[in-house]
């Protein structure tokens, strides 16, 4: 029987900055369309754990997308980051900021995105006058332009109101279903975690779990991956 | 005016000076990287104290100058996570004391060297014309040809990167070229003046333009009509031309934050929607 190439494959992955360990020993695959959510406190390392599949810091260990180096895969790549600041008042239009990210001619592929993140009629509006909300959705727009088999999402919906939010993961949701797109989001969002993702990966420098949500999230696990008691409402186990 | 060599001469470097620093301007805003220009005009005057020590083209010494500064600038924060601020300012600081230090060397007056402080359009020679023409041309294709990388690298280095962007040598070129333009822009408006060519025609023209494209276009505009009027007043004035050029890019300034500040601002009425 043939076996797929893992979208992600993680192996032996340890992160140091100067004399910290940021990440230590992590290892994990991520099939091709599954949705997985990478859960923990503050400081656990989750955008460093990102910011190495990206290659953007050095690090031991191995890490594959799509079976090659992330160098070489870069392209398969869609991402969307926790924060991007810019000066807001400088004059940059929705579509021009998407065309940045255009490698040739476009083909219509601005609209498109813009359509499937339906920010299509803010397309002529300056990025500087976008909510939060609408910002993170343009940036969506932009990571999915390239046709991506994977989506990195760094906690895309941080300071987004819950239907906004809701709205935002079901994008994620219909990008994996219609085209089988590959997933891997930070959130602090447990009801998200246990609505939209397939498995998930709890992180607090090592891994401390990693299975469905279902079977992962437990009160004690929360509460040791937090270091406090957590209180679960609607998901008794 | 034009009927001296001169003034064509300085009319001929300051159109495309004006533009180069216009468009370089927008990154450097962008990127909040005018400290950066500020440090290398005056560091490189250690650059034009050697040539003039050595006997050597002060323009040329001050050129090669800039460019090993702002590799070290750039290997400081990289290399050794010296911040930016610092990096440049151990960079300004010791290029001017070179500077002095070199200069205290040679005895008697030193007339080029108060030009290169303040400017001079009379120092412009038929080198120094080709030199800024070569220059320009390759710095502005250079930036044309990688318009979209730079912007997206001036806007967020993450996001340059997950798109493709080879950032850290796109970055190293920028800084260079910044400054050599800073360095050509020396010979007109002098090492205290020059960076006012790359902040105040970008930041008028922020104010009223609607987009990107429009930004750049308006802030070319703006700085050819501070240099084209600052020259002219200069001429007929007879004060030195630096400060009258950036006199006359305060004066579109203000303007240009009249026009914002009233009803028909074409970047709210365009951006508001």
């Amino acid at each position: 029987m043939k076996t797929r190439t893992p979208a992600i494959e993680i192996s032996g992955l340890n992160v140091r900055f100067n004399s910290l360990s940021i990440l230590r020993d992590i290892n994990f695959k991520l099939e091709p369309g599954e949705i997985v959510a990478v859960i923990g406190p503050n400081g656990a390392g989750k955008t460093t754990l990102f910011r190495a599949i990206l290659g953007l810091i050095p690090f031991d260990g191995s890490i594959r997308v799509l079976g090659s180096p992330t160098k070489k895969a870069l392209g398969q790549l869609g991402y969307v980051p926790q924060r991007f600041s810019f000066d807001r008042s400088f004059p940059l239009r929705v579509r021009e900021f998407l065309s940045l990210s255009l490698r040739g001619p476009d083909t219509g592929l601005i609209e498109r995105s813009l359509s499937d993140t339906e920010m299509l009629g803010r397309k002529d509006s300056l990025i500087g006058s976008l909510s939060g909300g609408q910002l993170q959705r343009v940036l969506m727009a932009r990571a999915l332009m390239g046709s991506p088999d994977i989506l990195l999402l760094d906690e895309p919906t941080a300071g987004v109101d819950l239907e906004g939010e809701s709205g935002f993961y079901d994008i994620i949701k219909k990008q994996n279903a219609s085209r089988g797109v590959t997933s891997l989001v930070i959130t602090h969002e447990i009801n998200m975690v246990y609505k939209y993702a397939t498995r998930v990966i709890c992180l607090n420098r090592d891994i401390y779990c990693h299975g469905t949500p279902k079977e992962s999230i437990t009160r004690e696990l929360l509460s040791r991956l937090y270091g406090k008691d957590v209180v679960m409402r609607g998901h008794s186990h | 005016m034009l009927y001296y060599p001169f003034m064509r001469r300085a009319f001929c470097a300051g159109v495309i000076l004006a533009a180069l620093l216009a468009v370089l301007g927008v990154f450097v805003v962008l990127r909040k990287m005018a400290f950066f220009a500020d440090g290398i005009a005056h560091a490189s005057l250690s650059g034009a104290a050697a040539g003039l020590l050595f006997s050597m083209d002060p323009m040329f010494t001050a050129l090669i100058s800039a460019i090993i500064f702002a590799a070290v600038i750039y290997f400081l924060e990289r290399r050794l996570g010296v911040s930016s601020d610092s990096s440049i300012g151990i960079i300004f600081a010791f290029g001017m004391a070179l500077g002095v230090f070199l200069i205290s060397r040679r005895p008697g007056y030193q007339p080029e060297l108060i030009s290169f402080l303040f400017g001079n359009i009379l120092a412009i020679r038929n080198s120094d014309l080709l030199l800024i023409a070569v220059l320009g041309v390759v710095i502005l294709v250079f930036i044309f040809r990688n318009l979209r990388a730079l912007t997206l690298m001036s806007l967020d280095n993450e996001l340059a990167h997950s798109g493709g962007v080879r950032v850290e040598p796109l970055r190293l070129a920028m800084n260079i070229f910044l400054a050599c333009a800073v360095v050509l822009g020396i010979r007109i408006l002098g090492v205290v003046l020059v960076s006012a060519l790359l902040i105040i025609p970008v930041s008028s023209a922020k104010l009223v333009a609607g987009g990107f494209k429009q930004l750049i276009l308006i802030s070319v505009i703006f700085s050819e009509a501070a240099l084209l009027s600052g020259l002219t007043v200069s001429y007929a004035m007879d004060i030195p031309a630096g400060p009258a050029i950036v006199l006359a890019g305060s004066v579109f300034f203000a303007l240009s934050g009249l026009f914002s500040a009233g009803s028909g601002s074409v970047k709210r009425a365009a951006g508001g929607n």
